[in-house]
């Protein structure tokens, strides 16, 4: 036992080598999708400047936290690709460095949503290189034309929907505030104010306004109905989409892949409008007031359902040791229509690099033009660390009303109270 | 035999001399390399197993000590860090230290409206070090000295230029480009040149600009100034905050003493909500451990029954649910039991026309967890019992038949007993490992279905954990992890009470097997 | 302990069995399903899906992005030492607390015992930077070592698994070793040569538990190990299903099934062992 001591204290410390100096590198922090595009440009890179770019590949659920634990310590890289709705905890820690605003000049080549949803406290944080938002997708085999107006929709779904075959018209991902913001947002919802300066003001949470309480009801008595399962994931929602039982499901460009493979004959088309007087008839609701400051004016009754728009990017870590070389590579490697088009073909949503979203490529794919018209209306998912607490309560809240635990207005209206507790808000 | 003695004590002693001999080279090179804790933890090291090998008194330590360097390293620090984060404000918007806010703040700049651009050319010399030559754009020239960048003529005589008017070599420097340029960005990066009011750094790749500081750090007041304002930041709760509250992000993280603790405890929120949580934590974990326990004991016994056949398959498929990650387990459960278009409803409904709602009702939700856990931990207190059965005597059965006891009686009075022996503390164990047992949780329902009227977001199946991780990283503005350590420390005290009581049942069972 | 059974004896035995099995099996069954099934859902619709694939099998062992076979051949490696050196450091423990009686014995057990119970929210992030620290001194044990892995998880393994061997060694007679002492054994060769042999089930059971608690342990090992050749299959696999929305349950499957049949695969021999202690002088047949 002894000996066995000193044999492993005698290695320790003679393998107790201190560190070499090492060569110039560029780390990469990307998950499976976009690694492979990276490393190509990584090559061209090193054989334009001598630097190697090392690609580490890291699965996308971990790639934020383990940047938040590795960044500070000198160990996380000098580059990583990411969503925006990182960036508010990530610069509010002190772990990003700003980009140059005007992206060495070529921030006009930019789709503005894509650097709005990169910039917090007044700084860009991120090089965005993809959009991506929600649309209706449709299974042409069940539902041949799809639906212009909510009603329209409620219609098919009755026709269609067979719970005993397992077979609904209309499905989706619940409870999941992110898929049901556009039933809210049509009306009149939203989730934060503005300041005048134009940042977010997270105390007017517009969660529990007539307008989201509107689409909340809508859902509440599709549920009650039977015209909509309660408690579907990602899931159940794909078991029954690609196995031709849905006829259609609120998703994104993310939901196609598997939809080909398994020969789903589908269309993708906007979400249908609120259309309260019509809804009316089918629900008895009343109509709820026009907004007073509509972001995109509503032709009333007819209100079109805002989704979110997320933006995925780069950004460069605070504590790289080559910002200098990693804006280089970023801006005159990465920020160009071939690699683009390439992050494009590797992961098909619409490039924020309008060069590359203009190219004929990606204009002649119909999908691309289909949730780009949906595009039009999304609103950029707040990227300040406070959303937090907005999903938790938000969430909590659509599991009740679809529970059918809970009246919307009850449930809205105590998650709004909870969040404005949970951030420190004046309650009324 | 004294020949041997010797021979292993003189051995002992020569090993030990050169183990100490490593040491004093070692503990020199990491004074002289400046790392203390390293240096502390192997003087401490060194000195106990010196102790340990000498001193017959501690003899039984010299069987702990390899386990317990391990544990002290890899489970005790852990809980040292864990005590120390909860005695600060570690959360979004205080994450760095400090010195790493500072250093940030002080190295930051910003680009004046009135801002000049310069091309470079950068040098080096046989040193090492690096020098940059800076042109503006109206053709005057500057050169970096130190930290200072001043005018040059560059028609001075030590200039040596190549016909394109470039400067390829002065003073012993000589011109780097290309590759070599690329490599010696980061430190060219690093370059604050002064002049003037302004300080001229690196853009990109082509370029030099005039910047000016935004901020002086004084150490002294601890305070830091904005030096285009002149505003005065105070570093207070976490941020440099001014007069008149505006704050300076970063923040950085602050020893805030017990505060965490107390916000804990003092919240009438969390209070409304814990008796509720703390009950479902503490039958989900019995009820797990009781019931997993119970089957795995249960095929345990039935396959180590000689007379079973095939009893090597049979044991290979009991263990199976062991074998897959849980991780994909857990969520097959999850959608089997979806109350809509899952396969169990599907069968219940065929079967005898039942609908039930499973994950969306508070009370199927709990007991679909626990199914699911079950399912999930038998295999493991199946292999732990096997194991176990076999400690028990056979003579033991024998003596027994001889009394007339059978089956049940024999189960109870011999079998359950002895095998509580080494069995119970894993008990006591799963029974721990169940009540912080976040991924179970968190996989099949998110602590879902929500409670109307929760105070806070605390769920019909939240556990404490799960809760604790609900409050500190979606409960406010961003992750609250000072307040998840404390939160964590509480729950440890709980859990460690309840352990404890149950401890003291082992010293019985101590003293069963001594009659043994 | 035993005796032979009647036939209806027999017969409710092997149908509680069965049933057991039928549990065990029915979502694994499910998880056999999405393996073959190309569309990458989980939870399909039909038990049986509509067309079947061995894609999934394939993509394990040709993508040289994702390599199956490095990814388990590290785990078996990771997890086959630390469950060796655990067995081995948790008999020297439990040892000295089953027949030894010195000053803090007591309180040591009950240490044991209540460290372990600490919720490790945070103890990646502690175990981050330790290795962080060793690792600029020590390099093979830092960061993205399989060595630095091994030792963390063997500080996780040791309080109740040496509890339950410590349990398993009270029932071991103290006859044997006092006899072998008085011909001049030490008490570390009374242990060696006698207790560990008598031992061998708990011995083989806590390296099949510690085998697999290793083997699919996954937060530790990701935020360790970086880079694609250094996973183990946990960490691997995650890589499958780490989008949101863009997983690949049917690959992921296929995974968990070869990794699955890896473990039986050990645990057949390793079954031997567990049933080979002191009860075998009860099988009379």
């Amino acid at each position: 036992m002894r000996k066995f001591f000193v044999v492993l204290l005698g290695l320790v410390l003679l393998a107790g080598v201190f560190a070499v100096p090492q060569q110039v590198k560029l780390v990469i922090w990307a998950d499976d999708t976009r690694a492979p595009v990276v490393r190509e440009v990584g090559a061209d890179f090193q054989a334009k400047t001598g630097i190697a770019v090392e690609v580490v590949e890291i699965a996308f659920a971990d790639l934020r936290g383990q940047f938040i634990t590795a960044a500070p310590t000198g160990q996380g890289p000098d580059i990583l690709i990411g969503a925006h709705d990182w960036t508010g905890e990530l610069a509010a820690n002190g772990l990003l460095e700003p980009f140059d605003p005007t992206l060495g000049g070529k921030a006009g080549d930019f789709n503005p949503v894509g650097l709005e949803g990169f910039s917090y406290g007044g700084n860009l944080y991120g090089m965005p290189y993809g959009t991506e938002n929600i649309a209706l997708l449709y299974n042409k085999d069940l539902v041949p034309t799809p639906p212009k107006t909510w009603c329209e929709l409620l219609e098919i779904a009755r026709a269609l929907t067979d719970p005993a075959a397992g077979r609904y018209g209309y499905i989706v991902q619940n409870p999941d505030p992110y898929h049901w913001f556009p039933m809210l947002s049509a009306a009149g919802g939203y989730i934060f104010g503005k300041n005048p300066d134009g940042s977010l003001n997270y105390c007017d949470i517009g969660l529990a306004n007539e307008g989201a309480i509107y689409g909340a009801t809508v859902f509440d008595k599709m549920i009650e109905e039977g015209l909509l399962p309660a408690g579907v994931n990602w899931d159940t929602m794909t078991g029954l989409w690609t196995s031709g039982n849905a006829g259609m499901v609120i998703s994104g460009p993310w939901l196609l892949g598997m939809t080909r493979t398994a020969g789903i004959n589908y269309g993708v088309a906007p979400i249908p409008d609120m259309c309260c007087c019509i809804c009316a008839c089918v629900y008895d609701l009343p109509c709820p007031p026009i907004p007073p400051i509509p972001q995109i004016p509503p032709i009333p009754p007819i209100w079109p359902p805002k989704p979110f728009a997320g933006v995925q990017g780069f950004m460069v870590s605070a504590f790289s040791a080559n910002k200098t070389l990693a804006f280089d590579f970023l801006l005159n490697y990465v920020a160009t229509k071939d690699t683009m088009l390439a992050l494009y073909r590797r992961d098909p949503r619409p490039p924020a690099y309008l060069p590359a979203l203009n190219d004929p490529e990606v204009q002649g794919n119909p999908n691309i033009a289909a949730f780009g018209e949906q595009a039009q209306l999304a609103i950029p998912m707040p990227n300040i660390p406070q959303m937090g607490s907005v999903w938790s309560a938000w969430s909590d809240a659509q599991d009740l009303i679809a529970n059918q635990q809970a009246e919307p207005a009850v449930a809205l209206q105590e998650a709004v109270a909870k969040i404005k507790e949970a951030l420190g808000c004046p309650l009324p | 035999m004294i020949w041997t003695a010797l021979l292993s004590t003189g051995l002992k002693i020569v090993l030990l001399g050169i183990l100490d001999a490593i040491s004093v080279w070692a503990a020199v090179s990491l004074g002289t390399s400046g790392s203390y804790s390293f240096l502390a933890g192997l003087v401490i090291g060194v000195i106990i197993i010196n102790y340990l090998a000498l001193s017959t008194k501690a003899y039984p330590f010299r069987y702990l000590f390899p386990g317990l360097v391990f544990l002290g390293a890899m489970v005790v620090y852990p809980i040292g860090y864990t005590v120390y984060i909860s005695l600060t404000n570690l959360q979004t918007g205080n994450f760095l230290t400090k010195a790493q806010v500072i250093a940030q703040l002080d190295g930051r700049y910003y680009l004046p409206p009135d801002y000049e651009s310069f091309r470079f050319w950068a040098y080096r010399n046989d040193q090492g070090a690096l020098r940059v030559i800076l042109i503006a754009g109206d053709g005057r020239a500057f050169i970096s000295e130190g930290d200072r960048l001043k005018s040059v003529d560059l028609d001075e005589p030590q200039f040596e230029r190549s016909p394109g008017g470039i400067v390829e070599r002065f003073d012993g420097y000589r011109r780097i480009s290309g590759p070599e340029l690329y490599q010696n960005l980061s430190l060219l990066e690093r370059l604050n040149l002064q002049y003037g009011d302004y300080t001229v750094r690196l853009a990109n790749l082509n370029e030099f600009r005039s910047y000016r500081k935004q901020y002086q750090y004084f150490p002294g007041e601890d305070k830091l100034v904005d030096i285009q304002t002149g505003k005065v930041y105070y570093s207070k709760e976490g941020y440099f905050t001014a007069e008149d509250g505006t704050r300076i992000e970063p923040g950085f993280r602050v020893n805030i003493g017990l505060r965490n603790f107390i916000s804990v405890l003092t919240s009438p929120t969390i209070r409304k909500d814990f008796t509720r949580v703390f009950t479902w934590t503490i039958l989900w974990s019995l009820f797990t451990v009781l019931f997993s326990f119970a089957v795995g004991l249960g095929f345990a016994m039935l396959l180590n029954d000689p007379y079973i056949r095939a009893r090597f398959l049979y044991r290979s498929l009991l263990i199976i649910p062991y074998t897959m990650p849980a991780f994909i387990s857990a969520l097959v459960w999850a959608g089997m039991f979806n109350t809509d278009l899952g396969v169990i409803n599907r069968i219940l409904g065929n079967l005898f026309g039942l609908k039930i709602n499973w994950l969306n009702d508070p009370f199927w939700a709990k007991v679909t967890l626990i199914f699911i856990n079950v399912w999930l931990t038998y295999p493991y207190m199946m292999i732990v019992s096997l194991g176990a059965l076999q400690s028990i005597p056979v003579e033991l059965f024998e003596a027994a038949r001889v009394d007339g006891a059978r089956g049940w009686q024999q189960f109870w009075k011999i079998t359950m007993p002895l095998l509580l022996v080494s069995v119970a503390p894993l008990l006591i164990g799963s029974f721990a490992f169940t009540f912080n047992n976040f991924t179970i949780i968190w996989l099949v329902t998110a602590g879902r279905p929500a409670v109307l009227g929760a105070a806070t977001p605390a769920g019909a199946t939240d556990i404490l954990i799960s809760w604790t991780y609900r409050l500190a990283f979606e409960g406010a503005q961003g992750n609250q992890l000072g307040l998840a350590s404390a939160v964590s420390i509480i729950i440890f005290i709980i859990i460690a009470a309840i352990s404890a009581v149950n401890f003291r049942f082992t010293k019985a069972l101590e003293e069963v097997s001594q009659g043994v | 302990m035993y005796s032979r059974h009647s036939w209806f004896g027999l017969l409710w035995r092997h149908l509680l069995i069965w049933l057991g099995i039928a549990y065990a099996l029915f979502p694994a069954i499910w998880v056999l399903s999405a393996s073959f099934n190309p569309t990458n859902t989980l939870v399909g619709q039909k038990l049986i899906p509509a067309r079947l694939t061995l894609e999934h099998y394939r993509t394990l062992f040709s993508d040289p992005t994702a390599p199956f076979p490095t990814w388990l051949a590290n785990t078996v490696k990771v997890a086959g030492v630390t469950a060796v050196i655990t067995v081995l450091l948790c008999a020297l423990g439990a040892y000295a607390f089953s027949r030894f009686r010195f000053r803090g014995r007591r309180s040591g057990l009950l240490m044991l015992l209540l460290v372990q119970m600490f919720p490790q929210m945070l103890a990646m992030v502690a175990i981050y930077l330790l290795l962080l620290e060793l690792g600029k001194y020590f390099p093979w044990l830092g960061l993205n070592t399989h060595l630095g892995l091994i030792f963390v998880y063997l500080g996780g393994a040791m309080g109740f698994n040496t509890w339950f061997m410590k349990g398993y060694f009270d029932t071991i007679p103290r006859s044997l070793e006092e006899s072998a002492m008085v011909d001049g054994a030490t008490p570390f060769q009374a242990f060696w040569r006698i207790i560990l042999p008598l031992a061998r089930p708990i011995l083989a059971v806590i390296l099949i538990i510690q085998f697999i608690t290793s083997y699919g342990e996954y937060i530790l090992a990701s935020i360790l190990l970086k880079g694609v050749d250094r996973y183990t299959l946990a960490v691997g696999l995650r890589f499958f299903i780490q989008e949101a929305y863009n997983r690949r349950w049917g690959t992921f499957a296929a995974a968990s099934i070869m990794g699955a049949i890896v473990i039986v695969l050990i645990f057949l021999p390793l079954q031997r062992l567990i049933i080979s202690g002191l009860t075998r002088g009860a099988v009379k047949e």
